[in-house]
Order: C-alpha cells, then sequence, then structure tokens
C-alpha cells in the first residue's frame, strides 16, 4: 500500500496526529475548544497570505497563530471573542481568495489538506514536533491538571509562567503544523473530535490520554486506507471518519454505562 | 496601598488584618480587623452576603485588599475548598487525579477510599463534596500543623446524611496546630465539628 512516495507523506500524517491528538487532549480539559477553532483558521490566513506575498508558508502561519492566541488569552471570553476571531479569519481568506489567484489556489489545498505532497520539509517539522511533544509532555500535563481544579486552591504551586507560555507555543506549532499538513478541518477534526469520544470511555486522566491517541491514530489510518483506493481527498474522509470514532465512543460509553447501572 | 508586609515572630497570628478594605474591583467588606491565632478552629459566622467567602478569597489572591493590612503569617500554607465546584460534563478525572492534583494524599477513610477510582463527573452531590473536602483537609499534611491554614467555605453545601457524618470526622481529625478558618449557615455541623463560633460582624468597624 505504500510506495516510496507515499511513505513521507504517510509517517508524516501519523506523527502529526499523535501530537494533535495529544493537544485535542489538552484542549479539551483547558475547555479551549473554541480557540482551536480561530487558532487553526488564522494558521490557515497565514498560509495563504504567505501564497500571496511569496514569503515561508510556515513562518507566516505561525506568526499569524501566535498573534491570535495572544490576543484570545487576554481575554476571559471563552466562547465569543474566539468565535469572533475564527470568523474574521474565515472572511480573510474568502477576501483574499477572491482577490488573488494564487490565494485562491493555497485556500484550496488548506481546506482539502496537502498530505499527499508532503515532502522531507513537512516531514522534518513534524518528527521535530513529535520529539519535543514527548519531551515536553510532563510539563504540559501538569499544566492541564492543574487548571481543572480552579475554583479551590491546592497544596501544589501554579506551573510557572516559563511552563505555561511553553504549553501556548506548542499548541500554536501543533495546530500551524497540523493544518498545514492535513488541512484545516482535519486537522480541527482531529484536535476536537477523539478527545470528545475518549472523555466519554476513559475511567482517569491517563485513560483520557490513551483513548485519545487510539482513535486519533485509527481514524488516520481508516481514513488513508479508505481515500486512497476510492481516489477521494484525505481531509474529508478523515473527518467523517472522525466524526463517526468518536459518535462511536459516546454510544459505547453509554450502553456500557446502561449495563453496569 | 496595602501594607503587605508579614509578621515574622513566632508568637504573631496566622492572620491579622487591621482596618482592611476587601472586594474586587471596588471594597465591599471592612474596616476589618481581626486576629486568627495558630491552631485555632474558627467558624465565620452571619447573614448571607457580609463577605464570609470574600475574606477567605482574598486570603487567597482571589480577592483584593483595597485599602488596609491582611498579614498571612510568612511560613503559613493555605488551601482552599471554595463554596462550589460545579463539575463538567463529561470530566474524565478518577478521585487518584483529584488528590494528585491537590498535592494530597487521600486519607484511610473507608468512605474516601471507595471513591478513589470512581471518575469525579460519576459521583453524587454528597460524594463530591466529601472528596474535594478530604483533598482540601489533606493538603500540606507533609507540612508542620502549625503552618497550614486550612480554609474552609461552606463545607456543609451538599453533604447528605451518608457522608455528613465522614466529613464531621475528617475535620475533627485535623492534626492538632492546623489552623481551621470556615464559613457555615449549619449550625448542628459547627456544633459536631467543634469549632468557635466567630460572628464576622463583630470584627467590622472594630478598627
Amino acid at each position: 500500500m505504500l510506495g516510496d512516495l507515499l511513505l513521507m507523506p504517510f509517517v508524516a500524517g501519523l506523527l502529526i496526529t499523535g501530537v494533535l491528538g495529544l493537544a485535542g487532549a489538552g484542549l479539551f480539559l483547558r475547555g479551549s475548544v473554541w480557540q482551536a477553532l480561530a487558532l487553526g483558521q488564522w494558521a490557515a490566513v497565514g498560509g495563504v497570505l504567505a501564497s500571496v506575498l511569496h514569503w515561508p508558508v510556515l513562518l507566516v502561519a505561525l506568526v499569524l497563530g501566535t498573534g491570535m492566541m495572544a490576543l484570545l488569552q487576554r481575554s476571559t471570553d471563552r466562547e465569543r471573542l474566539p468565535l469572533g476571531v475564527f470568523l474574521a479569519g474565515l472572511a480573510a481568506v474568502t477576501l483574499l481568495a477572491a482577490n488573488f489567484s494564487q490565494a485562491s489556489l493555497a485556500a484550496a489545498a488548506w481546506a482539502e489538506g496537502q498530505l499527499y505532497f508532503a515532502g522531507p520539509n513537512e516531514l522534518w517539522a513534524v518528527a521535530v514536533l513529535a520529539v519535543a511533544s514527548i519531551l515536553l509532555a510532563p510539563g504540559l500535563y501538569r499544566v492541564w491538571r492543574h487548571a481543572q481544579l480552579a475554583p479551590d486552591v491546592p497544596a501544589t504551586r501554579l506551573p510557572p509562567t516559563w511552563q505555561r507560555l511553553t504549553e501556548i507555543g506548542w499548541l500554536v506549532a501543533a495546530v500551524v503544523l497540523g493544518s498545514m499538513v492535513l488541512g484545516l478541518p482535519a486537522a480541527l477534526a482531529t484536535l476536537l473530535l477523539p478527545a470528545w469520544g475518549a472523555a466519554y470511555l476513559a475511567r482517569n486522566l491517563r485513560g483520557l490520554f490513551l483513548w485519545t491517541q487510539a482513535i486519533a491514530l485509527a481514524g488516520f489510518l481508516i481514513a488513508w486506507s479508505l481515500s486512497l483506493p476510492l481516489n477521494q481527498p484525505f481531509a474529508p474522509v478523515l473527518v467523517l471518519v472522525n466524526v463517526a470514532l468518536a459518535s462511536g465512543a459516546r454510544l459505547a460509553a453509554s450502553v456500557y454505562g446502561e449495563r453496569n447501572r | 496601598m496595602p501594607d503587605t508586609h508579614m509578621p515574622t515572630e513566632s508568637s504573631s497570628p496566622i492572620l491579622h488584618t487591621r482596618a482592611a478594605y476587601l472586594g474586587f474591583d471596588r471594597p465591599v467588606l471592612g474596616p476589618l480587623t481581626l486576629d486568627v491565632p495558630i491552631g485555632s478552629r474558627w467558624a465565620l459566622t452571619g447573614p448571607n452576603g457580609i463577605g464570609k467567602s470574600l475574606l477567605l478569597k482574598a486570603l487567597t489572591g482571589q480577592a483584593r485588599v483595597h485599602r488596609g493590612h491582611l498579614e498571612l503569617a510568612p511560613q503559613a500554607r493555605i488551601s482552599l475548598l471554595a463554596q462550589d465546584h460545579p463539575r463538567r460534563q463529561p470530566w474524565p478525572l478518577s478521585g487518584h487525579d483529584w488528590f494528585r492534583a491537590m498535592g494530597a494524599q487521600p486519607p484511610e477513610q473507608a468512605r474516601v477510599r471507595a471513591l478513589m477510582d470512581r471518575r469525579l463527573d460519576r459521583l453524587s452531590g454528597g460524594q463530591w463534596q466529601l472528596l474535594r473536602l478530604a483533598a482540601a483537609l489533606a493538603s500540606h499534611a507533609v507540612h508542620p500543623p502549625a503552618q497550614r491554614l486550612v480554609l474552609l467555605d461552606e463545607p456543609a453545601n451538599h453533604l447528605d446524611a451518608e457522608v455528613r457524618h465522614d466529613a464531621i470526622e475528617l475535620i475533627t481529625s485535623l492534626p492538632g496546630g492546623t489552623t481551621l478558618l470556615m464559613t457555615s449557615h449549619d449550625d448542628d455541623f459547627l456544633e459536631a465539628a467543634g469549632v468557635e463560633r466567630h460572628p464576622l460582624t463583630e470584627y467590622i468597624h472594630a478598627g
């Protein structure tokens, strides 16, 4: 199934899926799903804008994504502001696509995903992020666990500022790179849906992370196996597979819960 | 500007306030003057809205001291059980996860132990309150009791008959020397917990 041409996209896709699964579990624990939507959309704005200006895509997407995340972090509004920022990003992409032909092509690429065309640059970037994720995981876990306690005040200290900033920077990198490799809808589906399904199945925090990874990686493998032989774009297939898996997880948890009541 | 200097002598109270005005955006409680001795077990009483919870929040930095002095002993280690902690649905945390996050060791009490492997979003309201109370009381247990200041905001809330006795047992078994400052409207609960009642109004305008 994996020819030489497809090995690199497959490995890059698998690695970024693992990273996005971890980020998704973290976003679920932080209750920041709207932020992910806004951040992903502004990463796409960065990518489209870079195509117009002939600037490096990853760099521009990271800069815009970081700027938007910094803005969102300054507000306690977790719903309306991120939604407004998301809509503004959608409008920006649409306007760029309407006025520049190369922007139109880039916007389509961000929407459909360019996984099959992932090359050495994407693979290296994803591999570096995957290694960084493993190294940062204990600190990320600490930040997310501590975020569950408020309004109770614990004996444990608030994670230091550098650790909280690192978490935000890592999230930005995961969403931007994920959107670039998988396409925006597929990246968002991998961020939001496996963690949501896992939250019904898991018995504890560790279970949340393991189930999220299992659902995310299964979703990627199923979508890969379906989209190639059926000659379909990868991103929409992955979205539908993740919707089915997350809904199935929720249903299974509810059936199991009823049986054990 | 509020004076944030802390007392340093060993005989000092764990909490000292003098003519303190507390609030969020603007002062709503004060002038408040009181000393809470180390090792005391106090319940602040008074009608709703008088500022009992606000004082606890000011001690944990969730509310501001606008004027006057609010001083904690430098070695004070605070933990707080907030008045309410709504649970998200779904929320895949277990009792073990909660104690780990609170930096506390679970007590030996059987009813608390029985909750440790269960998901927090699947506990009854009373079980959830008992688990939170147990974690708040066990926080900072590695430090000397004289350094510990445990703040409980309406701990009797949500406690049903099944777990009420366990909650009282946890409170009364706090090591001697630990300072307990709580709020409650439940006279029977305060009686059973063996705490001194201090109407907050007696400390307002006293400065």
